[in-house]
Formats: C-alpha cells, sequence, structure tokens
C-alpha cells in the first residue's frame, strides 16, 4: 500500500511536470500559429486581403475576416536585405495596423487617428538600420513613422471598418492600394 | 511478481493521462490570466504582447488568430447572463446600456471557436455603434433574439450555446490604466422559448 501511494506520487509530479514543458513549448511546435498562417496566405512583401468567412474560398484552417464589420490585410516581410516601407491613403474611415514578430508578440500597433494626417506612413526596419536612417535620412522619410522590430521577420496587419456594406468598395480599394515593399534607393 | 512493473504502469499512466488532460483542459478554458471582467464581459488586454504569460502564448499558438494590437482595439466576450447562465440560441436577451469610451464597437453572436453565427445572409447578425438606434443619453438597447424584435435586433440562428463578442475600437480601455471604473453594457434574459 506504501508503495502504491509512492508511485501514484510520482505520477502526479510527473504529470505537473510534463504540464509545465508542453506549456511552455507549445508555441514552438503547433504549425498553426498566426505567423504559420500569414505565410500560408501568399508570397511576402505585399498586403493580401483575407476572405470573407462566408466566401466558400475561405477554408477551415486559413485566415478569414472574423469580424463581420472588419476587412483584414496581412503582410509577412523579411528584414534582411531592406527595410519596409508601409503606404497608404487616408481610407474610407477607421482604420489600424499592428505590426506583429515571428512569435506574434506586438511590435508596434497605430490607427489613423496616431497617423500623420490620416495616412499610413511607416517603416519597419531592424536597430541597424533604424541607425543608418537616422544617419543619413532621406527626403522621403522625413513623415514617416520609424518602427524598429528587433527580429528579422514578421507580419503586418491592417485592418479597416466597414459600418454598412455600401462602404465595402472603398475598404477594399484601401486595402488593395496599401504598400508593403521593401524600402527602395541606396 | 509483476508488482514493480505494475506500480511503474500506474506512475507512467498518471503522469502521461494527468500531464497531456491538465494541459489540454487549461488550454481551452481560459486565453490565459490576466483578464479583466467588468460584469460578464471579459478581455485579455496584453495577450498579444510579449510579456503575456506562458498559457496566453500557448493559446495564441494553438487558436492562430490575427489579435487586436492595444492601439487597434479590445474584445470583450460575455458567455452567460447577469444571472450566470450559459448564452443558448432558443433564448432571448437583452443588452443594455453603454460602453467604454470607444470610437466604435462591433457585436456579434459567437459559437464557441470564435466565429460568428451564421445567419440567413439578410438577418442583422451583428451590429456596430453606427448603425444602431440610441437613447437621448447616448445608452442604447440591443435585443438579441431568434425571433424578429422591434428597435435594435441581432439575430441568432435557434443553435445551442453561443457567447456575444463586443469589440471596442480605439479605445483607452485597452491600455491598463482605470478599468476598475468603466462601465459596460449589461446582458439581461427575455426568457427562452418564444
Amino acid at each position: 500500500m506504501n508503495r502504491l501511494t509512492y508511485a501514484v506520487l510520482t505520477g502526479l509530479i510527473g504529470a505537473a511536470l510534463l504540464h509545465i514543458i508542453i506549456i511552455l513549448s507549445l508555441p514552438h511546435f503547433t504549425g498553426r500559429d498566426a505567423f504559420t498562417r500569414v505565410k500560408m496566405t501568399g508570397p511576402s512583401h505585399r498586403f493580401i486581403t483575407l476572405p470573407d468567412l462566408s466566401d466558400k474560398q475561405a477554408d477551415a484552417g486559413g485566415l478569414a475576416n472574423v469580424d463581420p464589420f472588419l476587412k483584414v490585410a496581412v503582410c509577412h516581410f523579411d528584414l534582411t536585405l531592406a527595410p519596409i516601407r508601409l503606404l497608404a491613403p487616408a481610407g474610407p474611415g477607421f482604420w489600424s495596423m499592428a505590426v506583429y514578430d515571428q512569435d506574434s508578440n506586438e511590435v508596434f500597433s497605430m490607427n489613423d487617428r496616431t497617423s500623420v494626417g490620416g495616412d499610413l506612413d511607416a517603416l519597419v526596419a531592424s536597430p541597424v538600420q533604424v541607425a543608418q536612417i537616422r544617419k543619413a535620412p532621406g527626403a522621403a522619410l522625413t513623415q514617416s513613422i520609424i518602427v524598429e522590430h528587433r527580429g528579422t521577420t514578421g507580419y503586418i496587419v491592417l485592418r479597416t471598418m466597414v459600418p454598412a456594406p455600401s462602404f465595402a468598395t472603398q475598404a477594399e480599394t484601401f486595402l488593395d492600394e496599401a504598400v508593403c515593399a521593401p524600402l527602395s534607393g541606396d | 511478481m509483476f508488482r514493480v512493473p505494475l506500480l511503474i504502469a500506474v506512475s507512467l499512466f498518471i503522469a502521461f493521462g494527468g500531464g497531456i488532460l491538465t494541459t489540454l483542459s487549461a488550454l481551452n478554458a481560459s486565453a490565459g490570466f490576466g483578464a479583466i471582467r467588468l460584469g460578464v464581459w471579459s478581455a485579455f488586454p496584453d495577450v498579444q504582447t510579449a510579456g503575456a504569460d506562458p498559457y496566453a502564448k500557448s493559446h495564441r499558438a494553438k487558436a492562430g488568430r490575427l489579435l487586436y494590437g492595444s492601439a487597434e482595439g479590445l474584445t470583450f466576450t460575455a458567455s452567460t447572463d447577469e444571472s450566470g447562465q450559459q448564452l443558448t440560441g432558443n433564448c432571448s436577451y437583452r443588452i443594455v446600456g453603454r460602453t467604454p469610451t470607444a470610437r466604435l464597437w462591433t457585436l456579434y453572436a459567437a459559437n464557441p471557436d470564435g466565429r460568428p453565427l451564421e445567419t440567413r445572409a439578410e438577418l442583422p447578425f451583428a451590429q456596430n455603434s453606427q448603425g444602431i438606434l440610441r437613447n437621448r443619453d447616448g445608452s442604447f438597447e440591443i435585443t438579441v433574439s431568434p425571433t424578429a424584435k422591434p428597435m435594435n435586433w441581432l439575430a441568432l440562428p435557434d443553435a445551442g450555446a453561443f457567447s456575444l463578442v463586443l469589440t471596442l475600437l480605439d479605445t483607452p480601455a485597452a491600455g491598463s490604466s482605470g478599468l476598475i471604473g468603466l462601465e459596460m453594457p449589461k446582458v439581461e434574459s427575455l426568457g427562452c422559448g418564444q
């Protein structure tokens, strides 16, 4: 009897240990985290508008516009070669943008009220690239919001609101015209 | 003679079975610690940040959703009414009151996976702050019901348990300060089976 209690106790300690190990290691191997799903949507360095949930092309595992009133576009990037420039003209109303790293931690987020003049004009750069830009700022970047990103990869989520179906065309145009491209030039 | 192998088997069974089951139930139960609860509504303002707890990080890696950044919005969910009963699709509810300060908000009924419940496309299965009728003092009243209601109506399909998802966009509530004084609308039951 004593030995059975001992065995059960060992089992419980093992269960607690396994619980901690699984919880801590799970984020590294689920294979269906947000960054993996964003990469599955299409090529890098361009905004890809997500399908609505009602669309049949929105398959079960993929990303879709979950909120009926928000249209979402995603762009995954790699900063190794050049910083990423984000540009979009003033949207039809509310829009918001968030930058996430490869572990889906928020790096930066903003919306149309915190932008310069309602336009999206931002630059995502690694710390070294930020230092280079600060040393020799180009004329084109004086208005840009510069976001320092410590990793090399990550993704950007751009959302805009469609409060009524009549706003849908404007919202689609806004997301289609949004640019997420490597900074060209020097 | 088989005593020692039996004891080892018991230990291993408890360790693996218990470890896996508790992990799964912990990940399904909640999106981590650090929830703010206001009445029946709860939200997780830090779940998308690097400072999120390990449970929150595991949960979001498993769910794979695009979360709202702190300047974007904050999602509140409610799965019970004011009396603590689970929200179900054959009952009617009234959402009455006002939301915390936010530029816009959206409201829809969701299944346990967090996806909006499907109704016929022409029914108002979701509402937002720009499309509803309000009282003179800015408060509002939305009836959540499977049958059509006057004024603000949120259509429900007649299908089991659901939760209400209220997303506040561009809200100071997403910052960590001063949340205690915030007011959320009440979810009152209006009776079932009608």
